[in-house]
């Protein structure tokens, strides 16, 4: 049970147990029913998206500011391409997803190859991206075609559908994060880049990968946005990055690279969305709900930080005393 | 491989495709609905984007409070901290399901459209303010057209500077909104060929940013005669640096909104001319509006919704407020 506390994500599973329950209690009428729920669940979906990307980032050490700005870009480019190029729907996407690929390609080859420091360029690429954004959406696009917006208004199951290509993601990475020995050498990177080094990983091809990877994971959550839109807004995904950081921390990453589940990061983003659906019906301001998800953000690592090292200690007592016992025995053998 | 194709078969029986065309008359049924059940407990939701923006704190937001305690009713104020207008659709979409007597909802961007229509169809009144919706099944709209304010200042700095001389502008690139006025300013500078447009410029409503901006222009064009601005930030950032460059009142200036730093500025000969929003009317009457849909104050038939009709007006275009050095004082003493 002990072990399991010091999981992030059995905690955080846990708080978002309570957290529902307590909400429930509270509002009963309005938060426990399915419209509530499917409406939560589907306004977190772009950033858990996003969120994915960025954990695995965050496993190998690096993160990636401008991922807020790929998504604006990306819908806006497949707008553009479709509202007035003509261009068919598929193409049309296939174009945006491979130049947000590029634009990861850019910021990880910069980064692992020309060591640029990863906040100094991502943050450039971040302006960059935006204002390209802004070229191709302008005061925004509307009137895409049908099969478009379906992509995103279609539901399933009553559910809709940026929910289960959601789900669809984060099954994906979790079973690649946990069982490819390609993906788990993101984790020998985080834990120590020199050694994974010298043991033979090409690590900055790694990296490279993982910049490319969230990229166009953002590049998807910006498409599907547009498509549940109806609309490519050039504003779309500001402030996104710092969500889906914080998410994948809340989730159980470290800035320091070596440790965080996918998981993890679907399980952040829905504290996130919960706190934030609990905050509108409680008819909370918007002045309080960037204080009230910081103050939990400094909370969750807190006591993460203090789990920690009373577990730490315990372990340091426990050898200590156990060396001890066998110090003395040997002692006493001899 | 049968499985997958059966799997694959009733997965897409369950799928849902979105409806090429919505919208019923149900909304204005169920707005008569409630308002017959005599509800007790009313509240009505303001949706915003930049929530802490002072403009909307200190016009729309404090109107709108007082209008709630004028008519003993509950008010909320909801959306999110930054421009981000998919939050403020999240924040409507979250809303409905706890079906508020009314909607008071800012028009930041058409692409709200399908969430507006959603609250309509879900029966709740609903008015869009500042900008308008036009394409969505809004009840009502009130406030101001853009384009209007850019036609305004840009006649006003064609007089200003004798139609002829460089002029930039400046806002937030890429909000509908703003892309109007600036189409309106662009559309009266074309009656002047002498009048040469050297920039058009995102300060991010920034006022640091908009005084980098004007600072760069001024050294590049140091003949430059005249700058607009779009957003509550751009004229403070503006006229900081012309007054820093020791150009106060040669380069002229016209911008938006009239908090009470713009009006010092006009009141200093930095600024010459502010077109004003009147804000304060957009919340109180929309609010008001929402209110009277719900008591439905003033009935026109028998049924209104049977009769397709909403009992409030369609549209208010409130007009601007065109504030200079003559009258900046009635300005200055009411704040």
């Amino acid at each position: 049970m002990a072990k399991l506390l010091q999981d992030r994500v059995y905690t955080l599973a846990l708080t978002i147990v309570l957290v529902g329950i307590g909400a429930a209690v509270i509002f009963p009428q309005t938060f426990p029913t399915f419209g509530n729920m499917s409406q939560v669940v589907l306004n977190l979906s772009i950033d858990s998206i996003v969120a994915v990307g960025m954990m695995l980032l965050l496993v190998t050490g690096v993160f990636d500011l401008s991922v807020g700005s790929v998504v604006a870009f990306s819908g806006g480019l497949a707008a553009y391409l479709m509202f007035f190029l003509n261009w068919p729907v598929p193409l049309a996407i296939l174009s945006a997803l491979g130049a947000s690929t590029l634009i990861g390609a850019v910021n990880g080859y910069l980064i692992a190859y020309q060591g640029i420091n990863p906040m100094i360029q991502t943050l450039a690429m971040m302006g960059i991206v935006r204002g390209g954004a802004l070229m191709v959406s302008g005061s925004g696009i509307q009137n895409l075609p049908y099969w478009f917006g379906a992509i995103g208004q279609s539901r399933l199951l009553g559910v809709q559908m940026p929910v289960w290509y959601m789900l669809l993601v984060v099954a994906v990475f979790s079973f690649l994060m946990d069982k490819s020995v390609f993906f788990r050498r993101y984790y020998y990177i985080g834990g120590n880049e020199r050694a994974a080094d010298l043991s033979g990983i090409r690590v900055k091809r790694m990296k490279m990968y993982g910049f490319m990877l969230t990229s166009t994971l953002a590049g998807i959550a910006g498409i599907l946005l547009a498509s549940r839109l109806g609309a490519a807004l050039s504003t779309s995904g500001r402030g996104l990055e710092l969500r889906v950081i914080t998410a994948a921390i809340l989730g159980g990453a470290s800035l320091t690279g070596g440790q965080g589940r996918i998981i993890g990061a679907l399980l952040g983003a829905v504290f996130m969305g919960l706190v934030s659906n609990i905050m509108i019906l409680a008819r909370v301001s918007g002045y309080w709900q960037e204080i009230i998800l910081g103050l939990i953000l400094i909370t969750a690592v807190w006591t993460d930080l203090l789990v920690q090292r009373r577990s730490s200690i315990k372990r340091s007592n426990h050898g200590g005393s156990k060396n001890m016992e066998q110090g003395t025995k040997k002692v006493t053998s001899v | 491989m049968k499985k997958i194709t059966l799997a694959f078969l009733l997965l897409a029986t369950a799928c849902e495709l979105p409806p090429r065309q919505a919208q019923t008359n149900a909304a204005l049924r169920t707005a008569e609905a409630t308002a017959a059940e005599g509800r007790t407990d009313e509240e009505y939701v303001m949706i915003t984007t930049a929530v802490t923006m002072p403009m909307y704190v200190n016009h729309d937001q404090a109107t709108f409070r007082r209008w709630g305690q004028a008519r003993g009713v509950r008010v909320s104020i909801l959306g999110p901290a930054e421009w981000d207008v998919p939050a403020q659709i999240n924040t409507i979409e979250e809303v409905i399901g706890t079906r508020p007597a009314g909607l008071l909802i800012n028009g930041t961007d058409p692409a709200i459209a399908p969430v507006i229509n959603k609250a309509v169809a879900a029966g709740i009144p609903t008015v869009v303010y500042d900008s308008d919706i036009p394409n969505s099944n809004r009840h009502a709209f009130l406030g101001t057209d853009w384009y209007e304010i850019g036609k305004m200042q840009g006649e006003e700095m064609a007089r200003l500077i004798n139609g002829k001389g460089k002029v930039a502008y400046m806002g937030i690139l890429g909000l509908t909104n703003m892309e109007d006025g600036f189409r309106g300013l662009l559309d009266v500078f074309k009656k002047y060929p002498r009048i040469e447009v050297v920039g058009k410029y995102d300060d991010k409503a920034n006022v640091e940013e908009a005084a980098r901006i004007t600072s760069d222009l001024l050294a590049a064009h140091p003949d430059l005669a005249g700058l607009c601005g779009f957003d509550s930030n751009s004229g403070p950032g503006m006229a900081l640096a012309v007054r820093e460059a020791g150009k106060a009142g040669k380069v002229k200036i016209t911008t938006v909104d009239w908090e009470p730093e713009h009006l010092q500025l006009v009141r200093d000969g930095v600024i010459q001319m502010l077109a004003g929003q009147k804000r304060e009317l957009f919340t109180w009457y929309g609010a008001q509006f929402l209110y009277d849909m719900v008591h439905q104050t003033n009935k026109l038939s028998a049924n209104d919704a049977k009769a397709g009709l909403t009992n409030v007006p369609y549209e208010i275009n409130t007009g601007l407020i065109r504030i200079t050095k003559d009258n900046v004082n009635e300005f200055l003493i009411r704040k």
